[in-house]
Parts: structure tokens; sequence; C-alpha cells
């Protein structure tokens, strides 16, 4: 196993992806209840507003904030001369990935506890 | 693993240290080398999880708190004794590439004329000494031998920027295939690993690049071989 930046953010990266997928079928799952009508629909969406769903959630911006910022990342490597700036760069996907993921998972943890309980 | 100890100065080197041991401790451990000054490139191996030429490697440089060097065969290749690899898939991929030089239809009597501006876009490619530590460290050779590799995409970089080249657009062509250069994944071990200070990495994404408008490339090669093989003219 040859280990670093690199390595990391590849494992990252294809870690991400298959979790951004996987939450593409649960997604599909829990929106396409709504074809066996209201009551169906409503029972699912109950299901998924539980906390354990929300800090899940909190995850999933964490997933899709670090693929997305990894892939720019990535762009500024192809489109700019910049590899000798790798290591820094890998570590500004990671600030940036992990600022967004803070702001989105305080807005959800806010909505959590305002959220009447039961 | 086995442990070995070895006596130490301030210019043992990796290598110094496996011939102690050879001719000591072990007469049967078995490693590649051969020039002793990193331009073979037989003696790369994998030193506490980095890969580097043991020849030019300072034994104190890699050592622990404890005085400990680990020192294993290049990973993701098949192993044939201690610290000797198997190298065909890396040799096959580098033929794959046709590392030849493609020489114009006319040939100067004397030197080709390339400019300074020209040798640079190289990088210094040429440099290369084909000695693994790039391809050996690569995450996608870990998961597929299919891929071409940054030594090899390396020597086609070279080749597709030489102006002598008389077939940049049909490497490009060759090259756009799911084993080219498309299939890297940015993951800059390849820099890390290479003992020369060379950059496979930048090489692969300017080959994207230049696959990505190859006729117009072809064309501009075409053009620039007019002049190549011009005589050169006193005091220039």
């Amino acid at each position: 196993m040859y280990k670093n930046s690199g390595f990391i953010s590849f494992v990252l990266r294809r870690f991400t992806g298959v979790v951004l997928v996987l939450y593409l079928f649960t997604h599909m799952l829990v929106i396409g209840s709504a074809t066996q009508g209201a009551a169906a629909f409503d029972a699912m969406l109950k299901i998924v507003q539980g906390p354990v769903f929300k800090v899940m959630e909190i995850a999933l911006i964490a997933a899709v904030a670090y693929h997305a910022f990894d892939g720019v990342r990535l762009l500024i490597v192809h489109y700019f001369n910049v590899i000798d700036y790798r290591k820094s760069m890998f570590y500004a996907a990671f600030a940036v990935a992990a600022f967004f993921t803070a702001i989105g998972g305080l807005l959800i943890l806010q909505l959590l506890l305002a959220a009447p309980q039961g | 693993m086995q442990d070995f100890k070895v006596p130490l100065t301030a210019d043992t080197t990796i290598l110094d240290a496996l011939h102690y041991i050879k001719a000591e401790l072990d007469g049967s451990l078995t490693f590649s080398r051969s020039c002793r000054h990193a331009i073979c490139g037989s003696c790369a191996m994998n030193v506490n999880g980095r890969n580097l030429l043991v020849c030019k490697t300072p034994l104190t440089r890699e050592m622990d708190g404890k005085g400990r060097v680990t020192i294993k065969p290049l990973p993701y290749l098949p192993i044939i004794k201690d610290l000797v690899v198997d190298r065909t898939s890396f040799w096959e991929q580098y033929q794959r590439v046709k590392p030849w030089l493609i020489p114009p239809a006319n040939v100067p009597e004397k030197e080709f004329r390339i400019s300074p501006e020209e040798v640079e876009a190289i990088h210094n490619a040429e440099t290369c000494i084909m000695c693994g530590a790039c391809y050996s460290s690569c995450q996608v050779i870990a998961m597929t031998k299919e891929y071409i590799g940054p030594h090899a995409l390396l020597k086609a970089f070279l080749r597709v920027l030489d102006p002598r080249d008389a077939a940049p657009g049909e490497r490009l062509a060759d090259l756009s295939g799911e084993d080219g250069p498309y299939r890297c994944h940015t993951i800059f071990n390849c820099i890390d690993a290479c003992p020369k200070n060379l950059n496979p990495t930048q090489a692969i994404e300017t080959l994207r690049k230049l696959a990505q408008k190859r006729q117009a490339f072809e064309v501009e090669r075409a053009e620039r071989q007019k002049t190549l093989a011009l005589p050169v003219k006193s005091g220039e």
C-alpha cells in the first residue's frame, strides 16, 4: 500500500462516489413511494425525518461537499499548471468541504432541535 | 520479514547495508543492483513505505528513532525472491507506446534544429532511468495491469512533444483508449516516487490535452518539420 495525500484523496473520492450512488437509490425509493398514494408517502417521510436520518444527512453533505470540491481540485490540476501545489490543494479541498459540511450540519441540527418531538 | 544489524557510518547507503548483509550475514539475500550511482534504475525498492533508489539514499536519512529501516520489494508487482520483483508488465507497457523515435522523412545531414523552448517543454522527461518507482507506486497499477502506467506515458509524452517525431498523431490516437492517460486518477504518487524528480502526472495531463486537439497538433508538427532539417548557418 502506497500512502500519501494523493492516496487518501483517491480513497475518499471513490468512497464518497459510492455513497452518493447508494444515496440516489434510497432517494428514489423514498420519492417513488408517492406513486403508492399519500398515506404511503407520508409514512415513508416520517421514517426519514427521524434524528438518525438527520445525522446521516450531515454525513451526506460531507460526502457531497468533499466529492464536489475534490472534483474542482482535479479540474484545476487539469487546466492550470499547479501540480507543485498538489498537497496544499488537497488540504484546501478538504477544508472547504469541511466548512460547507459544518454550515449544512448546523442548519440540520437547528431544524432537528426546533422540530416538535414525536 | 527478517531483521539484520549492519555497521553504520555517515556515508553508508542502503545499498551498502544490503551488500553487507549479503556478504556477511545472509548470502541468500537477493536484490538487483548494477551501477551504484542512480543511473541504471535496477535498485528501486520500497523503503519505509516510499519507493526510492537504495544506491543513492543514505541509511541515516531513512532511520527511525530506534535506528530501524524497513526495506520491502516494489509494491504491486509479483515478487520473484526477497527484494526482486517481476517487471514483465512494466516492460510490456513500455513496448506498447513505441518508445523509439519515428524520424521525419527529411533527415538533415548534420544536427536537427530544436529551439530551447521545445527542449524545455519536454520537462527533462528524457532523463527517466526506467527504475519502476513510479509504476509500482501507482494506485491504478495496483488495480489493473492493463493501464499503460506513468513510466510509459512519460515516454509517450517525450516522443509526442519531440519536434523530430513524425507520428505524434498516431501516438495520440493509440493512447486515446481506456488504458491510456484518461485512466489516470491524478493521485500524484508517481511524482512523489520518482528519484529523478520527474513529473509523469504533468506529462499525462499534457497528453490528455493534446489528444483532444490531435488533428491540429499533427498539422502543426508537419509544418514544424519543414524547418527542422534546415542547415545551421554559421554564426547562429
